[in-house]
């Protein structure tokens, strides 16, 4: 059970100013600051995360999930009314001391294909 | 060094999970989290990530200054726990984050941000 090296179809996603807003609200950031640098939680891992999760060949049990690791790496921050693009694959699925590590990487480029997020997460299942 | 504490709510973790759209009922539903080994519903690293960012961009100068942020979730965040994020500048342009609960736990660790100062951001 391995889906290491796996690529998913592309996800376009708008940035939009009323999720925007809720989300500054939820984490408690000023929303006249703009896009929070962490709405790459929903626009970049959060577009494709699904993905993964709903995959069946990858079989990830939700429930046991723990999100063990994450990294962000921006070129630029988007802006409300943008539209960005971003694909993911699956980096490294082991099993490893009764726990599965599965990396899992998405990139998200602006509508003309400049580079915006890259995204790291190691997720760990516990079996 | 910037430094913010946080208490974390239950009703905050529910917003969070609308607003990101993360919906897993390990952050909802006590009973559920209880049944798959939590000690009951613990907070979305996300959420956490999203707290240190707000101290990381304090410490750069602004948000749109951040150019990378990476932390390791190292332990769980539960309502009611009250967390100390820092952001602590230790190079031109690098920060060391960390996370610290009540207890004096880490929950934050191996947090390091990255940014531009001046014109570039």
């Amino acid at each position: 059970m391995t889906v290491e090296g796996k690529q998913y179809p592309p996800v376009t996603m708008e940035i939009e100013a009323d999720k925007v807003a809720e989300f500054a609200w939820a984490i408690g950031a000023d929303p006249h600051d703009g896009v929070p640098p962490t709405y790459a939680a929903v626009y970049c891992l959060g577009a494709t995360a699904p993905q993964l999760f709903g995959d069946e060949d990858a079989a990830i049990d939700f429930a046991r999930l723990l999100h063990a690791e994450q990294e962000f790496e921006w070129t630029r921050h988007p802006e409300v009314g943008d539209k960005v693009r971003s694909q993911a694959r699956v980096t490294t699925d082991i099993n490893r001391r009764g726990m599965r590590f599965v990396t899992f990487e998405t990139d998200t480029t602006s509508g003309k294909g400049k580079p915006v997020c890259h995204s790291r997460a190691l997720f760990v299942i516990r079996t | 060094m910037i430094e913010e504490k946080v208490l974390f709510r239950e009703e905050q973790i529910a917003a969070y999970a609308r607003a990101s759209g993360d919906m897993n009922p390990i952050h909802l539903d006590a009973k559920f989290a209880q049944s798959v080994g939590l000690p009951g519903v613990i907070a979305h690293g996300m959420l956490q990530m999203s707290m240190a960012a707000i101290v990381a961009a304090k410490a750069a100068g602004g948000a749109k200054r951040l150019r990378k942020l990476t932390v390791r979730f190292a332990g769980m965040v539960e309502p009611g726990d009250t967390v100390t994020f820092t952001a602590d500048e230790v190079a031109a342009g690098k920060l060391q984050i960390k996370a610290v609960n009540q207890h004096g736990d880490v929950i934050i660790s191996k947090g390091a941000a990255e940014f531009v100062s001046g014109r570039g951001a």
